[in-house]
Parts: structure tokens; sequence; C-alpha cells
């Protein structure tokens, strides 16, 4: 710990205004929270999309949701978001160059960053969605359809409610994975916490001070959103009886 | 990982000169900077960039009678997109080197530092004794191959914290291979690393590692600064191959800025030395 600066000093350091870096630590757990949002959403649409595929009974759809969960979840986050980060806008310049525009295309950190993370978040809800669809017993809606429910029907007042209440403990799972995944996307230098932190640490060469902030931050983050995930789940379950 | 970003960029690279871009009279140009490398280019907590780089790269642009964009990206994949084109040139502090010229080109450079070895206070290498303050490893005296000597003695055995991909790493792979060398994202990590006692040296720009002593303390210099052979020519900027009339542009602007005073003024200021390029 550097021996010269008092801890008043240190404190200053996390200020909010342009002479600390408490608002840009702020800032960038705020885009934190917007990037696994957006992430872990378009994880549920990729992830209920997967789980249809694989419980279709098409061998087409199967092997192309088998592939997409094998190949996501086989490959490192890191590697998915430098492939996303060069390749995409590599890709997008291509093809422009192709109808003759030579100019720059840039495509919006935030939005690459999202599609990341949905990728990577919509992997791990496709299991954790197709083992909830699968637990809800097959009579019920042989059931559903005796009495003469039509699909939608079976779907939303059937299906849904129970495969929800199966798949929330996972999905809380795989919530914070995606929570935490948010710091690798730092590379892409989008102002988010980890890369607020980066910057502090290492501009002000006080690396414990900030990698603590960011570290309590998280922990803030993950503690808000575990709580949360009790009270939906508690919800859920609020027609079941417990043993 | 280092590896992984090195074929992205080699990849990266082919793609890009296949695709040859058109015509471009760079009156807008996007540059990259790390801003996290002080005094060369930081992040003040107002979340502005600074540092001599950026100075730098404002003075040279009004000199091209460009609009400049200076934007930051981490040091990984700081290559990779370039190459890609998210921005047309890198200032960040970087080395010329041919392994970097295989995949990109360069204007300047336009500055040079010494790079040092700094070690705790208390450490028995900052006992050695060194016959010369400087090894230029384009021509090595006797004087400084003694120097070396001295050097790879008193380190046999030890661990010296470098940045990863940098020149610094190069020269302990070429020119000290019998030392273990362990390798970090960014300064910091090292400096973290020095003062937990868990790696006995660091070797980085002399600049960097004045910075860490002057922050953290309990750090200090010892033996030559080193320069030429592995560790480069100096900083340049970093643009794309084949981008020449962007690359001549620079090199003309680097030209007159060294040439005023401008690069000399601008790093006694930031570095509180001239790290302008002599003849």
């Amino acid at each position: 710990m550097p021996a010269r600066l008092r801890m008043l000093d240190f404190l200053d350091l996390l200020k909010f205004g342009d002479a600390g870096w408490g608002d840009e630590l702020l800032r960038g757990a705020a885009m934190t929270v917007a990037v696994a949002v957006g992430g872990f959403l378009l994880g549920q649409v990729f992830g209920t999309l997967g789980a249809l595929a694989k419980l279709s009974g098409s061998r087409v759809l199967g092997v192309a949701a088998d592939f997409y969960t094998t190949v996501l979840r086989g490959i490192p986050e890191l590697l998915v978001i430098y492939l996303l980060f060069f390749g995409t806008n590599l890709a997008l310049m291509r093809v422009a160059r192709i109808f003759g525009y030579a100019g720059y295309i840039e495509i919006d950190a935030f939005l690459v960053g999202v599609l990341a993370i949905g990728l990577i978040s919509g992997a791990y809800s496709t299991e954790v969605i197709r083992g909830a669809i699968m637990a809800v017993p097959y009579g019920q809606l042989e059931a559903g359809k005796a009495l003469g429910m039509r699909r939608g029907q079976l779907f939303r007042r059937i299906l849904m409610p129970q495969t929800l209440r199966f798949a929330l403990p996972g999905l809380g799972n795989v919530w914070q994975l995606t929570l935490k995944d948010t710091s690798l996307i730092s590379v892409m230098a989008l102002a988010e916490l980890m890369r607020a932190a980066n910057l502090a640490a290492g501009s002000t060469r006080n690396p414990f001070l900030f990698y603590g902030a960011a570290a309590v931050l998280y922990l803030t983050m993950t503690s808000i959103s575990t709580y949360g995930f009790e009270r939906a789940e508690r919800h859920a379950n609020r027609g079941v009886r417990r043993a | 990982m280092k590896k992984i970003v090195a074929a992205l960029a080699a990849g990266a690279a082919l793609l890009a000169t296949a695709g040859t871009a058109a015509a471009q009279d760079w009156s807008r140009i996007r540059i990259a900077t790390e801003g996290a490398y002080p005094p060369w280019n930081t992040t003040n907590a107002a979340g502005q960039l600074e540092g001599f780089e950026i100075d730098l790269a404002k003075d040279l642009c009004r000199r091209m009678e460009a609009e400049c964009e200076i934007v930051a990206q981490e040091w990984d994949g700081i290559i990779p997109g370039l190459t890609t084109g998210r921005y047309d040139a890198i200032m960040a502090g970087m080395s010329v080197t041919d392994e970097r010229r295989q995949v990109i080109s360069f204007a300047g450079p336009y500055a040079t530092e010494p790079i040092v070895f700094s070690a705790l206070k208390d450490s028995p290498l900052l006992k050695l004794d060194f016959p010369v303050d400087r090894v230029d490893y384009n021509q090595v005296s006797a004087e400084e191959q003694q120097a070396l000597d001295t050097l790879a003695k008193a380190l046999e055995g030890q661990t010296v914290g470098v940045q990863v991909a940098t020149t610094h790493q190069n020269m302990m792979q070429e020119y000290l291979p019998d030392v273990d060398v362990q390798t970090y994202d960014k300064v910091d990590s090292i400096a973290l690393d020095l003062l937990s006692g868990r790696i006995d040296a660091m070797l980085a720009d002399s600049s960097a590692t004045r910075s860490v002593i002057e922050t953290q303390g309990g750090v200090e210099i010892f033996g030559p600064g080193f320069t030429g052979g592995p560790i480069g020519i100096g900083v340049g900027v970093g643009v794309r191959q084949g981008d020449d009339a962007l690359r001549e542009k620079f090199d003309a602007a680097i030209k007159a800025a060294t040439e005023d005073g401008t690069i000399a003024r601008m790093t006694t200021q930031w570095f509180g030395f001239d790290a302008s390029m002599k003849e």
C-alpha cells in the first residue's frame, strides 16, 4: 500500500465529479447492468428457441441446437467475444465493399457485447429450459388435451407456469454467470465496470482500491439479484406444498 | 491469449488486405490509445484521456489538417482492432519492432526511452555494480557485454515480470533466456506482484517504472537502461499496411514536430526528460 498516500487522499479518489473516480465506477456499474440485462433477455430468447428445437423431434433443428450449445458452452467466453468483436466488423465491411462502399462502418460495442453475452447466456439457458419443460409430466398435457384445450391454452395454462417454476433456480444461476461474464467485454473497451476499474487502477496506480471497489459493486449487484430470484421462486412455488 | 490475438491479427490482416481500401483523403482520422499507461496515455478522474500521446496526437492532427477522434482500446486486441478497421492509427506507447512490422506499418518513431529493471528497496539486486549506465543492443561494447553478463548471473534462478507481447518480453527471451519470465497484462499487475514479493524484479519503460516508484514507493531502478536491438528503434504510430498516404502524412508531421522542438517540450513536460528522437 502506498505509504505516502494518506487515508484521506485514498478515499478522495472515489469522490464523485471530475476530481474522483466514483462517478466513473457507478456509470460503469450501470453499463454492466445494461449489458447483463440485455444479454440475459436475449439469452432467454435463444434459450427458449434452443430448448424448443431440441424437443421438437425434428432432426435438423435438433442438430442445429446441439451444435449451438456444444460450441458456445465449449469454447471460452473470452474467445467468443474476441471473434464477435473483431469478426462482425470485418464481415460487415467486406460485404459493404462488395457493394462498392469503401467507408468505415462501426458496429456499436454495446450491441456486440449484448449479442456475445446473449449467445453465451442462451446456450446455458437452453439446457435449463429444456430440463424444465421435460420436468412437466406429460400426463398433464394429455389431460388438458382430453379436456379440449387448444395448443395455445395447453402452453399458457399448463406448460408455461410450471416450466417457469422448474427453470427459475437454474436461470438464477445463469443470470449470475451472465452478470459476471460482462466483465470480459472490457476487452472491447466498452465502459463497463471492469473497464472503468482497469482505467482507474492504471491511471492512478492504485489497483487495490479500485479493484476492491469493483468487487464490492459486483457483489452488491449479485446479492440484490439473488434476493430478487428468491422472491420470484417463492412466488412461483406459492401453490406447491413444501415437504 | 497472446497467441489468440496474434492469430486473429494475422487472419484479419490477410482479409483486410484482400479487400484493399479505396482512396481516402484522410481528413478524418481515428486514433486508438490504451488510456492506462501513464505518462504516455492515461485517463483522468473526469474520465478523459490525457498524456503525452494525447497532446502529441492533437498537435500532429493540426499539422496534418485532419479532424481526429481519439478512442480508448485495451492493449490486448489493439492491433487486431487496427487491421479490422475500427480505427486508422495506434498511438499507445507502441515500440516499432520487426515482429509488429509483419502485421502493421509504422510512422515515426516519435519518441524513445530506455527500458530498465527495478526491484524492491531491500533486494540484493540493487547492490550490483555496473560499468555502464546504458546498453545499446545495436552495438554492444566490451563494457556493455560485461554489464549484461553481470545481470545474467545475478538474475539466474530469479523471476522477472514483464508486460505480455512487448519489446521487454522479447529482450528477456533473446538476451536473458535463462531467467524465468512472468508475463502480465499491464504494468500495474507487475508492480503488484513485485511489491508482494512474488517476483524478484520487473522490466519496463523507465517512465512507467518512475510512475510506479512515485505512486507506490518501495521500488528502485537498478542496472543500465537498454535501447536498440530487440527493443526497437522507438515508439511510432501504427497504421495498416497499405495505408501509405496516411503513413507519409504522419511521418511528415512527426518530422516537423521533432525539428521545431515540440516533442522535446512535450516529453519533458510529461516524462521529466527529453525523449524525442535524436539524429
